[in-house]
């Protein structure tokens, strides 16, 4: 790379500045009435639970329960519909097989006004034993009593499904909202059994001993397909689908953590955090003009690029990296490879005032500034990529790339819930990664592009002398 | 910026002096202070409730502590720019409070101090058994990181003397953490997972310091060859850095002042107690790579010669 021509330094800086323009307002595409979102801007940043509040929790089986792989992905296959079910489209759910957890992660949706992570948890964590029992013999303390205590009829386990459907099973014929549940094979001869015996009387459906539903049986019931009526609306059938469903589980699962946060606590930290790093980067910038002009100016422009491209790596701009949730030390990570971008400059613009110190001219000062400030940078930099994967396989979800490398070193460690600290580690990563790109490369081109105009020909704009 | 000529190597034992004496009143302040465990690590519950208008905190705590029959601690913020109030209850329990007991405790406060509009602001609550793992783990990523770095270093470093170029650097690593930790025990801060973000990242960060001054030393070496003495030689090889390593350590510092004073303003106490020990952090970096790591190499190269 010996010459670089004149206008690279212009090119470099348009293409800074289209993808600046690119990255915060993102491309989108109206064909007809229907508009796509072709390339994600600022808007479409996925800000973590810390920012725009949330909840985190992590469930598992109950103490002594030994639940196998196919019951925890059952689990957790139910807390995705439920998370669905509620419109929570936006959630994170990843189960920790070795350690029998499931992480439920997501944050309040954007209309949401009440704030109540109780019920959240609660609506998400309840999961107990079901069952269906003869009769609805309720004690005075409201648990199953008598009959409806010694006869059970059906498990949780004997149910395949239930559905919320809206149809004209019932007598009547008239179509109103209903649940259909599907028994398992182990299920359909005692339902058989009880429902011919109990013709015009109750069974109960109990999760745990909280009585949710005590449909009167009409007819026996062979095919083990049965519908469940009784002027329900929709979210009741709904509400009594779902609870049937997470009660096919043979245990309840327990919250082992949780964390919620309210939606108005985060929302001034961002912008605090946005206004710290748009401070910072003209505390850098400053300080980058005042110590190496012409190679600082360089260095603010790379910077700004590095900036960009870090923007765009998060909010998915480039289709074939998914969006990633940026938290508070997420941002935190930002600002720092702000402060830390530089330093690739930095060393170059000394090498390349020392150069000049030693009576060389121009051209080959920035030449072997580059060359001999490389392999500094470099080692330096593979420092941070080690201990910035470190970070994310050890704070990242169970399936990140990064936790599985990592992972016969954590072996015996359980899945931590720290997605705040992984956003960190990512934008500490990207950060490295885009500083060998712009604060190196292009850093390169620009100076060595720039150094050849004629305005930009006076050592003393290296630090060196007139 | 000027051209710096300090003879590092022989101020060597003032450097040594400074480092052990801050060790030592960390320790000390370690020993009376006692450290505090995050309840990320050492499980319990942390209740955050906002409110407005004037509010009679020890009422309020004795009424969360008969709800919950058990003591509980309480805190209290205020947030400078919004001028909104916090208050804070933690739990040390190792049974955790789950969602029902929590809801019983909202809807009690809310009854006696329906003047002050409670809200629940956030709610952590960890198990100490995870919390204990997740300590267990975090220790594990920093041993490694830190195993990680002396082979690099080693490997990378193999033609002026690896090993004693990985050790020394790891040597100046151990002190950078030190002072992290210094920070969160003087400052009462409880150790959370900001800690060992900052530690894992100060790793990194003052060791880059140090690769830039060995890569120095690398060069000088095959320059002067080894007709100078190890000590001049480190000592040039210092002073060529040391505008690098000085402006480096300010623009990346002069970040995380800006980002800390933003957090104390907002009172985002998250990232403050992430901000302010990594200043702290890159302080001590900047002072080992130049002052600790360079001096105990040149001392481990004379004994090797001697």
């Amino acid at each position: 790379m010996k010459k670089v021509g004149k206008p690279v330094f212009f090119i470099i800086v348009l293409l800074i500045a289209a993808m600046g323009y690119l990255t915060v307002a993102g491309v989108t595409t109206v064909y007809g009435d229907s508009t796509t979102r072709a390339i994600k801007g600022i808007d479409d940043v996925r800000w973590g639970i810390d920012i725009r509040g949330g909840v985190d929790v992590t469930f598992s089986p109950p103490e002594g329960v030994t639940a196998t792989a196919e019951e925890m992905d059952a689990a957790e296959s139910i807390i995705q519909v439920r998370l669905v079910s509620q419109n929570i489209t936006d959630s994170e759910v990843y189960t920790d097989h070795d350690k029998n957890r499931i992480i439920v992660r997501f944050p309040w949706k954007a209309d949401e006004t009440e704030f109540n992570p109780e019920q959240a948890i609660a609506e998400l964590g309840a999961m107990a034993n079901l069952t269906f029992r003869e009769g609805a013999n309720i004690g005075p303390d409201g648990k199953p009593a008598g009959d409806t205590l010694n006869k059970p009829v059906l498990e949780g386990k004997d149910i395949e499904s239930a559905t919320a459907v809206y149809s004209t099973a019932n007598s009547a014929g008239t179509p109103e909202y209903g649940v259909e549940l599907k028994l398992k094979e182990s299920g359909k001869q005692k339902f058989a059994e009880a429902t011919g015996r109990l013709i015009g009387q109750p069974i109960s459906i109990w999760m745990d001993e909280t009585l949710i539903s005590a449909p009167t049986v009409r007819n026996q019931i062979n095919d083990g397909i049965a519908q469940i009526t009784g002027q329900f609306t929709s979210q009741e059938a709904t509400d009594l689908a779902n609870k049937i469903n997470a009660g096919a589980l043979p245990f309840a699962l327990v919250t082992e953590n949780y964390n919620t946060i309210s939606p108005t606590l985060g929302a001034g930290a961002k912008d605090a955090m946005m206004m710290a790093g748009a401070i910072a980067f003209a505390v850098v910038a400053a300080i980058m003009l005042v110590c190496y002009r012409l190679p600082g100016l360089v260095a603010i422009i790379a910077l700004a690029g590095q900036v960009i491209l870090m923007i765009a790596s998060i909010t998915g701009f480039f289709s074939v990296f998914p969006s990633f949730t940026l938290t508070l030390p997420g941002i935190a990570g930002i600002i720092l490879a702000i402060g830390f971008g530089v330093d690739a400059n930095i060393i170059t613009a000394e090498r390349i005032k020392e150069e000049l110190a030693n009576g060389r001219s121009l051209d080959s000062a920035v030449d072997s500034g580059f060359k001999r400030a490389f392999s500094a940078i470099l080692d330096g930099n593979v420092t941070v990529i080690i201990v910035a994967i470190i970070l994310m396989g050890s704070f990242g979800p169970p399936d990140s790339l990064f936790a599985r490398i990592l992972s016969p070193l954590f072996f015996m460690f359980g899945t931590s819930a720290a997605g705040t600290i992984y956003s960190f580690g990512y934008t500490l990563l990207i950060g490295v990664l885009l500083n060998l790109l712009m604060g190196v490369l292009a850093s390169r081109l620009m100076l060595k592009s720039v150094s050849r105009q004629s305005w930009a020909r006076n050592p003393a704009l290296y630090g060196g002398k007139n | 910026m000027k051209n710096w000529n300090i003879n590092f190597f022989a101020h060597r034992k003032y450097y040594f002096t400074i480092s052990i004496m801050l060790i030592v009143v960390m320790f000390a302040c370690a020993l009376v202070f006692g450290v505090n465990l995050d309840i990320q690590f050492k499980g319990g519950a942390l209740l955050t409730y906002s409110y407005t208008g004037d509010l009679d905190a020890p009422a309020f705590q004795k009424a969360a502590e008969k709800v919950l029959g058990q003591s509980v601690s309480m805190q209290e913020s205020t947030d400078i720019a919004t001028g909104k109030r916090n208050i804070v209850l933690s739990l040390p329990t190792s049974e955790g409070i789950d969602a029902e007991r929590q809801a019983a405790l909202a809807a009690a406060l809310n009854e006696q101090f329906s003047g002050n509009e409670i809200e629940t602001a956030s709610i952590s609550v960890v198990n100490p058994t995870i919390g204990g793992e997740f300590l267990a783990k975090c220790l594990v990523a920093i041993g490694f990181a830190a195993l990680l770095m002396v082979f690099y270093v080693s490997f990378r470093f193999r033609r002026i003397g690896g090993w004693s170029a990985g050790v020394t650097a790891v040597v100046a690593l151990v002190h950078d953490i030190l002072m992290v930790f210094a920070v969160f025990v003087i400052g009462r801060i409880s150790l959370n997972a900001n800690f060992i973000a900052v530690c894992l990242t100060i790793l990194g960060y003052s060791l880059n310091d140090t690769i830039v001054i060995y890569d120095r030393i690398r060069e000088n070496r095959r320059i002067y060859g080894t007709s100078m003495p190890v000590e001049d030689l480190v000592n040039l090889s210092l002073n060529q850095s040391m505008t690098r390593s000085l402006l480096t350590s300010v623009t990346t510092a002069s970040a995380m002042v800006v980002v800390s004073l933003v957090a104390l303003l907002y009172n985002v106490n998250t990232i403050l107690s992430f901000s302010f020990p990594m200043i702290i952090g890159m302080v001590s970096g900047f002072y080992s790579s130049v002052c600790i790591a360079p001096a105990l190499w040149t001392m481990w190269q004379k004994k090797k010669a001697a």
